[in-house]
């Protein structure tokens, strides 16, 4: 079947006809038939959006047998996805499609009349010359598995394997501790507002077990996983007894958790074990444990210093919920003896949830508060500088410290093997920081809780849920996913093996097959971003419907006359 | 339609928006009900988001595109619940859709109809900087790009029968004055309320002279200031839309005190703010005046910390309370107690007071209608005794985002998104 394309000229109302000459864009246009030795239809048409408008359009592909449409219309924004269901009624294939916008681009802003048509005539030309180096795509559709691996058995994995586990989607819940828990088992109490006590913890902890839908493996880690969206492949090794566990799922929920970092390492801190100095977790198992908080030789402090923001310059963010956390271990210490003397020491409170602020200006009216700009701790004396300049040395009973959340190790591990991207401060980085907060830059892969920045248990909980909440939309029992057609492929006679495609791709959707030592494109993972086609030393990938050819030809003709 | 098969959300901003993409993808039907003319929230007031300096346009008018060619999901604008009956899982909704007066498939948003409209008044959603007419778009951009009359004013609505401008103006017949007020009855499964927020108004703390001196702005005034499509198209200027400010100050935790909590952004947005003002004016000079700062996010101290080396001088104020602003000679002079607790006075040509958040007006009929409670601050309440709980005191109906307590954009979106996972489990049970 030979060629033959269909131009239609939208009027847009108005808004196109008044500010462009349409007989001329059709006279001209059509001109083009013989310049080109091409067949082709071209008509105005006074609102192609419309529904008749779109009835008009498929009946014109059909009747002429188009092969090829170009529509001269509005932005692609506004009609592009009208226009590709228009096509594919009538059969055509969308890819054999292009809109040229002349409205927003040539009527809207150009106020001499023939300036705005020759404008569009040569964007209509270019769109012309583009749709015919254009091919046919064909969406495919792959299985999907619905099961979900979840990594890491603290409060937040635990909640998201909970919203996820039901009859047509197993869990793996996988946590490298003996216990799942993670850290929040060492609390004695959440903080009040929560209105609860670790005892919910524990809850959890038997629903999860209870659940016939998770499987629980503990002493366990994330040994290989490969695959995509709806396809992982998993093997799981015991850390104990060496053991490997092969899975297939759909998704992966990552929820390794953080740690407290070492105030040693901060602001010139020095101490040793013998002096009465603690960090706020080592106080929380404390209390936990035993239910008191004392000194070494088992009384109670008379005295005690808080010291907030420690190593907050150091790690460049704010760690989030230690403001709210030395309030409640005021709260402890002030329940457990109303005469022991509290020096709250902080550089700015931190309290952003709502009820926050009700519980610190409780609690901390029974508290000597300090604005500081800086601090030290020396053995049991703790030298600060006052926000007026002053410095002053405190040597209480006790001093807490609450020092900054820090990304676990294992974030570089993760990040390798599940391609996804790490913030510079080691916690990992969402797809998009605004919009898609739980979601990575791999498909499928979700970060959650505080491995995804420093957070406290109600956000871990909510973010678990959201994790959740895209996996039951995205991947649904019995239904197949669709990727994206508009992806990179590599020809593989031009290919020299150099790689550095697998280098520059960030979705990790290249590999190189060594037998034939060429670098090869996983379509089910790749987005079409083409970046391994700017960065390929030997021209030999390109991306569908995005190719050098059709690119050359749409510039050509849109600036032949510049 | 199976009501296991349809959700209700209300409110249209980000996390109404983006619940609604999520569910729609799934297969669900949604009722998308928004009370203004146009769908977006508060995003869309904002010319650009923090912390990445992203235009917030570009960031939202995808996403609002989407929602308006998406099959699935039924965007009801002008339009306000009226009442909810029924139980989780099987919910008898009706909704109060209003008139627009514009046929909203007939028009194209070409935008003749309002310049021949006789009638103004203010625009409140650019903050009152400038006004509209009778028939109007809220701002350039508002998706729907189709206009509203406001059946308050405009003449012939109001039995000026002679008045026919707009009808006359507009090429594609789109001006419809037989409308009516229409009542829809929906059968839901779920409900998400995601009714946004609003900001305190500032002349309730006198001290700061709001509405008094001109030179004292607001934050969403300040927005709309520095947004392209507001009514300075972008120009930083005062009040008399000509003079450029020499010198600024942003005041933190306005009305922080008042309302009892921190509002969780201001610190982060007021970065921004230093950041646009001296894009905008090079030669400008700005302060910060602080007490707390409040930067809960991995990106949120790093984005302070460069302001402050480059943009804005940051001064500490010790007792908020203390703060008071008076105009000296057409220039603000801002007194404060500084960090040895003595009264420091700074003069600027402008003022930008981080009006704290509240909860959005009309709050408490929601909540009436939604048969669900309010906590002490007015906004929706989530269940007590539960951790990182979205689900209100009546089982199927869930509150994110801002109506839920004031947040940034990344955590409504988190409450969102784990408001479809409590959907999507008991739309399946």
């Amino acid at each position: 079947m030979s060629d033959k394309i269909g131009i239609y000229v939208c009027e847009c109302g108005p808004n196109i006809a008044s500010k462009v000459d349409i007989e001329r864009i059709v006279a001209e246009i059509s001109a083009l038939e013989d310049m080109k030795d091409i067949e082709l239809v071209v008509k105005p048409y006074k609102l192609l959006c419309s529904v008749a408008g779109k009835a008009y359009l498929e009946e014109e592909i059909k009747a002429n047998n188009l092969t090829h449409l170009v529509c001269a219309a509005c932005s692609p924004r506004d009609h592009d996805s009208t226009f590709k269901e228009v096509c594919k009624k009538a059969g055509l294939n969308p890819y054999m499609y292009k809109i040229v916008n002349i409205r927003e681009q040539c009527a809207w802003i150009i106020s001499d009349k023939e300036e705005a048509t020759d404008k569009a005539i040569q964007y209509i030309h270019s769109g012309i010359d583009r749709v015919l180096y254009q091919e046919p795509l064909i969406e495919k559709q792959l299985e999907s598995n619905p099961d979900v691996l979840v990594i890491g058995g603290g409060i937040a994995g635990m909640e998201s394997a909970l919203n996820l586990a039901g009859k047509n989607r197993r869990v793996f819940l996988v946590e490298r501790a003996e216990e799942l828990g993670g850290k929040t088992v060492h609390f004695k109490k959440l903080l009040p507002r929560q209105g609860i006590t670790a005892s919910s913890i524990q809850n959890k902890i038997s629903e999860v077990n209870k659940n016939p839908f998770i499987k629980v493996f503990t002493s366990t880690e994330l040994d290989k996983i490969v695959g995509f969206l709806g396809n992982f492949e998993i093997i799981l090794k015991n850390n104990q007894s060496g053991e490997e566990t092969e899975l297939l799922a759909g998704a992966v929920v990552l929820a390794n958790g953080s740690k407290e970092a070492d105030p040693l390492d901060f602001q010139g801190n020095e101490y040793t074990q013998d002096d009465e100095v603690y960090t706020a977790l080592e106080i929380e198992k404390m209390y936990n444990e035993t239910g008191k908080i004392t000194l070494k030789n088992g009384e109670i402090p008379n005295s005690v210093a808080l010291v907030h923001c420690i190593g907050r310059k150091e790690v460049g963010y704010c760690s989030k919920i230690c403001c709210n956390y030395l309030v409640k271990i005021a709260d402890y210490l002030k329940e457990q003896s109303e005469k022991t003397e509290i020096t709250d020491l902080y550089d700015d409170i931190c309290v952003p949830d709502k009820e926050d602020q009700e519980y610190y200006e409780k609690v901390m009216t029974q508290v000597e508060s300090v604005r500081i700009i800086n601090s030290r701790v020396e053995g049991n004396k703790l030298h600060y500088t006052e926000i007026s300049g002053k410095e002053s040395v405190l040597k209480p009973d006790m001093i807490i410290l609450a020092s900054a959340l820090l990304p676990s190790e294992e974030n570089v591990h993760f990040a390798d093997i599940l391609n996804i991207d790490q913030h510079e401060s080691g916690f990992f980085l969402e797809s998009h920081i605004k919009i898609k907060p739980v979601s990575t830059n791999t498909d499928g892969v979700f970060v959650v809780g505080s491995t995804r920045g420093a957070c406290g248990i109600s956000d871990a909980v909510l973010q678990a849920q959201a994790a959740a909440g895209n996996i039951l939309t995205q991947l649904i029992p019995g239904q197949k996913i669709v990727p994206e057609v508009m992806v990179s492929e590599i020809l593989e006679a031009y290919c020299t093996g150099c790689q550095t495609c697998l280098e520059v791709c960030v979705f990790g959707a290249i590999y190189f097959d060594e037998e034939r030592g060429i670098s090869v494109v996983n379509e089910a993972i790749c987005r079409g971003c083409g970046t391994c086609v700017g960065s390929c030393p030997s021209g030999s990938i390109r991306t569908r419907h995005f190719t050098n050819p059709q690119i050359y030809q749409e510039v050509k003709e849109a600036l032949r006359k510049c | 339609m199976d009501p296991k098969e349809t959700v209700l959300v209300i409110g249209s901003g980000i996390a109404g928006m983006e619940a609604s993409l999520m569910l729609s993808k799934a297969g669900k039907k949604v009722y998308l009900v928004e009370k203004l003319p146009l769908i977006g929230g508060n995003v869309i007031k904002t010319g650009e988001s923090f912390p990445n300096m992203e235009c917030s346009t570009c960031l939202v008018a995808p996403i609002q595109q989407e929602i308006l060619q998406d099959k699935n999901i039924e965007v009801l604008t002008v339009s306000n619940v009226q009442s909810v009956g029924g139980e989780a899982g099987n919910f008898d909704v009706t909704i109060l859709k209003k008139a627009r007066y514009v046929n909203i498939s007939a028009c194209l948003g070409c935008g003749m109809c309002y310049p021949v409209c006789p009638v103004s008044q203010p625009n409140n959603w650019e903050q009152g900087l400038i006004e509209k007419k009778a028939i109007y778009v809220e701002c350039a951009g508002s998706l729907p790009n189709v206009p509203v009359i406001d059946s308050k004013l405009c003449l012939r609505l109001n039995g000026t029968e002679e008045c026919n401008l707009c009808t006359e103006a507009c090429m594609f017949a789109a001006i419809d004055f037989s409308e009516q007020d229409e009542l829809i009855e929906i059968k839901a499964g779920a409900i998400i309320a995601a009714t946004g927020f609003d900001t305190i108004d500032a002349t309730e703390i006198e001290q700061l002279g709001y509405g008094k001196y001109p030179g004292v702005f607001t934050a969403y005034e300040l927005e709309r200031l520095l947004a392209s499509n507001g009514p300075t198209e972008g120009k930083l200027r005062l009040r008399d839309g000509e003079t450029k400010p020499e010198t600024a100050a942003i005041i933190h935790c306005t009305g922080r005190d008042l309302v009892g909590y921190c509002s969780n952004v201001c610190c982060s947005y007021a970065a921004r703010h230093a950041h646009f003002m001296k894009e905008k004016l090079p030669e400008i000079k700005i302060y910060d005046i602080y007490t707390d700062l409040c930067l809960p996010d991995k990106h949120y101290q790093k984005l302070n910390t460069e302001i402050r080396k480059t943009k804005s001088t940051y001064i500490y104020q010790s007792e908020p309370d203390k703060l008071n602003i008076e105009e000296i000679n057409g220039k603000l002079k801002i007194n404060y107690l500084d960090n040895q607790g003595t009264t420091s006075g700074l003069e600027v040509d402008m003022v930008i007071l981080t009006t704290a958040i509240k909860p959005a007006s009309g709050m408490p009929e929601i909540a009436d209608i939604l048969g669900i409670n309010l906590d002490k601050y007015g906004f929706l309440q989530t269940q007590e005794g539960s951790i990182g709980s979205i689900c209100t005191n009546r089982s199927g109906i869930y509150a994110v985002g801002c109506a839920e307590g004031p947040k940034d954009i990344p955590s409504s979106v988190v409450q969102s998104s784990a408001a479809v996972a409590q959907v999507m489990n008991l739309l399946e049970s």
